[in-house]
């Protein structure tokens, strides 16, 4: 007994040393995993409120920029608007068709119904292998985990970490960030990114037969159940072809200038508990 | 100053310098297409520059706080953690193999240049911190099959850190009393 505390005593630093580390590891291990770990993030309430602090400084000073961008959009959103003023097929779509003769009730076809929350970028990553914003909503303002984010112009990510008043969103500039994505015509693959080529996306093995041209937009898909459908991802940049297997390579231009991100929307979509239920008991069934 | 309020300010300048200013910093010499590879990292500086007699369990408490802190800001979750607990272990043996005399001997001083001359500080720092860069980075990109990349990136980030780190002890530490 006396040896043992003895050897204890001799190497403390070395062991201290090592359970230091391993808790280190366990922290890494569990941010892995899908619940993640809200302990050491962004959306911790002191350091969102470090960040709100710092964002308040310099919003101040790109106001005009905020200005500027927030024009553009509005213009496109009016542009759109007037285009389909006749209807808005994010958020329901009628469909007045008779289906009897005797039947005059009209039916109403919801696809999906999306609730928009504003949020203002407190914080942005852009350099790491996985890069994260911080918003300036939590909880409290009804923002969930696994929510999708978009900018006023693309895709930005979905949110992973929640606390009261902040959230970190996961960017689509991510390691192994694998976003479901269609073109035009509705031909559809993946877009994924790689920290050796942070200012591209790049979307693997499209059909040879497929009609690609420069400036394409590449939109995201309804399959994904993170992100809305029809939100522009980026714009095709360059096409090669891959001589292994003779598919077509794509280098995207992302739409969201992830650097100058200034505000973002939440978007809830408010049918997906019951997606998911009938998708699982779809796969439970198997 | 008092010993222990100076550290605690040193601690919180840090941490704004890194988290305010250098993580903002995105810069693109010679790396276009390729993206960031200047990533500068001052924050060890704080391990570096604690007392000569400093205990080493105060050492990986203080290396384990200073890395969870960073870890909070930039959501790396541990790995931040995990490379400074790695330099404040090695520490104190990297001090005793350079000074001439036992640590004991330099009591109420910290590492400077005035103290130690230039050759032995840049020695002793630029090792620590190479050690960090390698642990750090190699735990960020978790894989080996970016390896020549990663590799690039520690030796470009190295010098960029080593830069900042040289700037911010010309800059804050008294350069004509240090060996008091």
């Amino acid at each position: 007994m006396r040896n043992f505390i003895l050897i204890i005593r001799r190497f403390f630093n070395l062991i201290l040393f090592f359970i230091l580390e391993i808790i280190c590891f366990i922290f890494m291990a569990k941010a892995r995993t899908l619940q993640g770990d809200d302990l050491l993030s962004t959306a911790n309430m002191a350091i969102g409120l470090i960040y709100q602090k710092k964002s308040d400084l310099v919003y101040y000073i790109s106001l005009d920029k905020m200005n500027d961008s927030l024009m553009h959009e509005n213009a496109r959103l009016r542009l759109a608007v007037s285009n389909i003023k006749s209807l808005d097929t994010l958020s329901s779509y009628k469909v007045s068709k008779e289906l009897y003769n005797t039947d005059t009730t009209v039916h109403e076809v919801r696809f999906a119904n999306y609730k928009y929350r504003t949020a203002r970028v407190i914080n942005n990553s852009v350099n790491s292998v996985n890069n994260y914003v911080t918003i300036n909503i939590g909880s409290k303002e009804g923002v969930a985990r696994g929510m999708g984010v978009i900018s006023g112009t693309g895709l930005v990510g979905y949110v992973v970490h929640v606390s009261n008043h902040f959230s970190t969103v996961l960017s689509i500039m991510s390691k192994q960030q694998l976003v479901s994505a269609r073109l035009k015509d509705g031909t559809y693959g993946f877009t994924s990114w790689d920290v050796e080529k942070p200012e591209v996306f790049i979307m693997k093995d499209m059909p040879q037969e497929a009609k690609i041209y420069k400036n394409d937009s590449i939109y995201t898909t309804s399959y994904s159940h993170l992100f809305p459908p029809d939100v522009l991802i980026g714009t095709v940049d360059k096409v090669y072809i891959n001589k292994r297997n003779g598919q077509k390579q794509l280098v995207l231009r992302p739409a969201t200038n992830f650097r100058k991100l200034m505000y973002v929307y939440v978007v809830e979509n408010i049918q997906m508990p019951e997606r998911k239920d009938l998708e699982d008991s779809t796969t439970k069934a198997k | 100053m008092n010993l222990y309020i100076k550290n605690l300010l040193r601690f919180c300048i840090i941490i704004a310098l890194q988290v305010l200013i250098l993580n903002n910093i995105t810069l693109y010499l010679f790396t276009e297409p390729a993206g960031s590879l200047f990533v500068p990292l001052v924050y060890p500086l704080f391990i570096l520059l604690l007392p000569f007699e400093t205990p080493v369990w105060v050492l990986l408490f203080l290396g384990f706080f200073m890395g969870c802190s960073i870890d909070a800001f930039m959501t790396t979750a541990g790995m931040h953690a995990a490379a400074t607990l790695l330099i404040a272990y090695l520490r104190t043996n990297v001090l005793n193999a350079l000074m001439p005399h036992n640590l004991n001997e330099y009591a109420g001083q910290q590492p400077s240049i005035k103290n130690m001359g230039w050759m032995p500080f840049l020695v002793y720092s630029g090792f620590l911190i190479f050690v960090h860069h390698i642990t750090f980075f190699m735990l960020e990109s978790w894989s080996w099959v970016s390896l020549l990349s990663v590799l690039v990136k520690i030796l470009t980030s190295f010098i960029t850190s080593m830069s900042f780190i040289l700037v911010y002890i010309l800059l804050f530490t008294k350069q004509s009393s240090a060996r008091a």
